[in-house]
């Protein structure tokens, strides 16, 4: 996630927080939003003007719900591209991969407990729990299910399949000297003490901590329910312990139940009758028949595929999402005939690790370079031509006031000035005759790298890029063997989530940049411990600014733009900001005039 | 040639493909990265902890000393399970191989009968009237499947159809019997192309070798003895000239294996090629290791055809067992 976007984000999440879970009356949803969901399966969001701390809520306009046909707008299968094959056995536990989630928010649904608001994915809204209630420090969080929901092979969805789901999760399984590994989430969902099936259809969920943006942890779309108890744990009880929801015939809770899996070529999923959701003039949905995703590893050959008339739409992931030059294509053959979703990406970045020895030890080299990098450069050259670096050039996102948007507003002195500078801090550091320093390069992102070799040559400084596959990169960059690298990960969509991206190396193996500076850990601290939204987005700030300049441990470039095309008969789409890869909701989608 | 010649080769064929394995897994394993940390970070996409990826290895066996982790491979290779389950997914490997080796296999055929029925006979032609039209055009035809790599020449077959027909091969594969007409659409480019590569070498060594035969005494005294030119040229100097168009099949063989690895991500194609391809990115040992020690075996088993071939067509060529027969 793009660091401009966590500050609004987190305002705006942790008011839907605020605003589902008095602290002072740990009563279901106070302000009423909730417990009306209860009685709509496509609840209103908890909306921040509806709070009475909206005044500190940067400007979120109203969205604008698509509107959706009277007459009922049922049927058609949608044909959408898949990067690959999903990995895993299709186990969100095991792996976030686009190509999983693309699938998985159609089979699994776009949630858990909660989800993010269609209408506005900076609010959580309920999913499978209609209720919930929070004790007063923050550790104790009720969820009331739904009792209406089914697995897909007809069985109720209980408060023991949450239970399960968690323990399963947190702890993996251990059965006959077999092991089976926790969720790579584990990590982000915190201490949890204890989650415990009440009478009811309630759960209760104990925290180790206080932590008030839970229900935002939870709302992670990347954490789905896709491990039916009643079909998973007599398998493992049987020492199978790596079972995964493709052994047990992918049973998920989601608005479309799988039909069939072609290795290589295609899933296939189709309408499940006895869905939970429907719209707001009560129609069940969803409105499609099904969704065949296309297995298409080449970005060529999807391009191909969907010009002629072959797809509804292009897959998500990066190089299969369109380069402005593909874009040309597109529009040369479909002209109005297609529509292109925007979304906001990641960054593009230069890390440090400064805890291998060489010259970017040294503060004032890492910010040289940081100042002597042509961003705007970067931008066709290394994200396809879809990029911004400042904030009025980013993708629409009517949900977020530019005010909050922080990174890009670093630096904006011409570029002429900034070199000058940067040749200035150079000499003053000892490098006027520049140095030799090595560069983790993902292969499949090889031209920003090569970018960033030939611009920082004229400062001196000799990019060694070290291209690297899949395989490697995923061991490298937790690593301390590289000088630098690109970084690329997306975090919880909350200020507190960065830590695990920006935070100390002991802290976090994952982060950008190797460091161990206690300064951060300790503004993150600040930042977990802000109760007001004001200071909490003052600690934000000032956490960026001491990353990104004061001490540029990460020098930030630009920010992608994500851009997958759709056919204009395809309506009812969730556009999803940011975070594409994963919000991945086919629910609302219906054909019109296929 | 005798029997025990070829239970002798057929059982070489065990030790070498072990032996590749060997290598294969000993190469797998001094590659950096780490296929637990692949399939956690989902495609590097977020983080985890070294914790759960420690348990992940150990539920994996990644933890287990080398040879334990060959010899485990090893017997579920032995046991017909075709090397155990795939780490990246957990599915079955034989299961993968059922659904995947069909479809390479008949992209290969395909691709062959096309350089059988269209390239080598071309390369006779060019060979018999070396020097004329005919020769230049066969030779400026094969230009660009030697010149060019084959994933070039998809793309370029790809845009070109959809810029000149507005049309692009079908996107979900299916087998010759299931939809043999959407089957036809799906396969025909890959394997044209692919002929056009392997079949570009076996025109020119069909060009040389029937250009060399016609040279030869024997069929000045064919041609002598009045036999119609036709009959000189595809009797004589091409039977002649067959045996290092054979060799070129074989040694071209593993090539033409190559190029479907390509060629089958672009076309969608669920073959072999693909998912040795993708198994090889995120360090899926056990896939990795059974799909190419397979494909060793395949190309043995090519190359021992291809030496009962040569015993057929030429009878100088003779798999007896002593050297007596051999001078025989």
């Amino acid at each position: 996630m793009g660091l401009r976007t966590a500050a609004p984000l987190a305002v705006c999440i942790a008011l839907a927080a605020l605003a589902c879970t008095d602290a002072d009356d740990p009563a279901p949803a106070s302000n009423g939003d909730a417990s009306q969901a209860s009685s709509t399966a496509v609840p209103a969001p908890v909306r921040p003007e509806e709070n009475p701390r909206a005044d500190a809520v940067p400007a979120l306009a109203t969205p604008t719900p698509q509107p959706i046909p009277a007459e009922g707008p049922y049927g058609g299968v949608l044909v959408l591209a898949n990067r690959g094959d999903p990995p895993a056995g299709f186990d969100t536990m095991r792996t976030s991969s686009i190509a999983l989630h693309h699938v998985g928010g159609a089979l699994f649904g776009p949630g858990n407990l909660v989800m993010r608001c269609r209408e506005n994915l900076y609010l959580a809204c309920p999913y499978l729990a209609a209720t919930w209630t929070v004790n007063p420090s923050h550790t104790e969080w009720t969820f009331t299910l739904r009792d209406d929901i089914l697995w897909h092979d007809g069985t109720p969805f209980t408060a023991e399949d949450v239970e399960f789901w968690f323990d399963l999760a947190l702890n993996g399984y251990k059965i006959d000297g077999k092991v089976r590994a926790p969720a790579y989430f584990k990590g982000d969902l915190g201490e949890i003490v204890s989650v415990e099936a009440l009478p009811d259809n309630r759960v209760r969920i104990v925290l180790g901590e206080r932590n008030r943006f839970f229900l935002d942890v939870l709302a992670n779309p990347r954490l789905k329910f896709a491990h039916p108890k009643h079909l998973m744990e007599p398998r493992l009880q049987a020492g199978d312990v790596s079972v995964s929801p493709l052994d047990v015939g992918l049973v998920g809770l989601g608005p479309f139940a799988f039909e069939a899996y072609d290795r290589g070529t295609q899933v296939r999923v189709r309408r499940f009758d006895a869905y939970f959701e429907t719209d707001n003039a009560g129609r069940p949905a969803p409105f499609l028949d099904g969704i065949d995703y296309v297995i298409i590893r080449e970005p060529a050959a999807m391009d191909a595929a969907f010009r002629s008339g072959r797809l509804d739409g292009g897959a998500r992931g990066f190089g299969h999402y369109l380069t402005v030059e593909r874009k040309r294509g597109y529009d040369g053959d479909l002209g109005d005939s297609v529509f292109y979703a925007e979304m906001e990406g990641g960054m593009f970045r230069l890390a440090f690790n400064v805890l291998r020895p060489g010259p970017w030890q040294d503060a004032r080299v890492r910010r040289a370079i940081s100042l002597w990098i042509d961003r705007d450069a970067a931008i066709p050259v290394a994200l396809g031509g879809f990029g911004w670096t400042t904030p009025s050039l980013g993708p629409p996102n009517r949900f977020k006031d530019k005010a909050y948007v922080v990174w890009p507003t670093f630096d904006r002195e011409p570029l002429a000035e900034r070199r000058q500078e940067a040749r200035r801090l150079m000499a003053q550091a000892g490098y006027s005759e520049g140095f030799r320093m090595g560069h983790l390069c993902r292969a499949r992102q090889a031209t920003g790298c090569q970018l960033l070799q030939a611009q920082l040559a004229q400062l001196g400084v000799d990019l060694h890029v070290q291209l690297i596959d899949e395989g490697e990169w995923n061991r490298a960059r937790t690593s301390l063997d590289f000088d630098s690298q690109q970084g690329r990960l997306s975090v919880l969509p909350i200020p507190e989530g960065t830590e695990g991206v920006y935070g100390a190396y002991s802290v976090s193996p994952d982060s950008y940049a190797k460091h161990e500076d206690r300064k951060v850990t300790e503004l993150y601290r600040l930042l977990r411990e802000a109760t007001l939204p004001e200071r909490r987005l003052e600690v934000w700030r000032q956490l960026q600014r001491y990353i990104f300049v004061e001490q540029t441990y990460i020098a930030p470039i630009a920010e992608a733009i994500y851009v997958a095309p759709y056919r204009t008969y395809v309506k009812g789409l969730v556009v999803p900001p940011e975070d594409g890869h994963t919000h991945t909701d086919f629910a609302t989608v219906w054909l019109e005039g296929r | 040639m005798t029997y025990g010649y070829l239970a002798r080769r057929l059982a070489l064929i065990v030790p070498t493909a072990l032996l590749a394995s060997l290598i294969v897994f000993a190469v797998m394993r001094l590659l950096p990265g780490d296929v637990a940390a692949t399939i956690l970070s989902g495609g590097g996409e977020t983080t985890h902890t070294p914790e759960v990826r420690e348990a992940l290895r150990t539920e994996l066996g990644l933890d287990e000393p080398l040879p334990v982790q060959y010899g485990h491979w090893l017997w579920a290779m032995l046991n017909g399970s075709f090397g155990g389950d795939a780490l990246i997914d957990g599915q079955p490997i034989r299961g993968q191989l059922a659904r995947q080796a069909p479809v390479t296999a008949l992209l290969t055929l395909y691709a062959l009968a096309l350089t059988l029925l269209v390239w080598l006979p071309l390369g006779v032609v060019a060979g018999w009237q070396r020097g004329r039209w005919p020769d230049h055009l066969a030779r400026l035809a094969v230009l660009p499947g030697i010149a060019a790599p084959s994933f070039l020449l998809a793309l370029l077959a790809l845009l070109s159809l959809l810029l000149l027909l507005g049309w692009s091969p079908p996107i979900v594969y299916a087998g010759p019997l299931e939809d043999p007409w959407r089957h036809t659409l799906m396969v025909v480019i890959p394997a044209a192309l692919l002929s056009w590569e392997y079949g570009a070498h076996v025109l020119r060594v069909a060009r040389a070798a029937v250009a060399e035969a016609l040279a030869q005494p024997y069929v000045l005294t064919a041609v002598a003895k009045g036999l119609p030119e036709r009959r000189v040229v595809l009797g004589h100097a091409f039977r002649n000239a067959l045996l290092p168009v054979l060799t070129t099949l074989g040694v071209q063989f593993g090539a033409l294996l190559g190029g479907a690895l390509i060629l089958e991500s672009i076309f969608g194609l669920p073959g072999l090629g693909r998912g040795l391809v993708e198994a090889a990115l995120v360090r899926d040992y056990p896939v990795v290791q059974s799909l190419v020690t397979l494909l060793v075996a395949a190309v043995l088993l090519v190359n021992l055809a291809l030496d009962v071939a040569y015993a057929r067509l030429d009878p100088r060529v003779s798999f007896a067992d002593t050297p007596q027969a051999v001078a025989a």
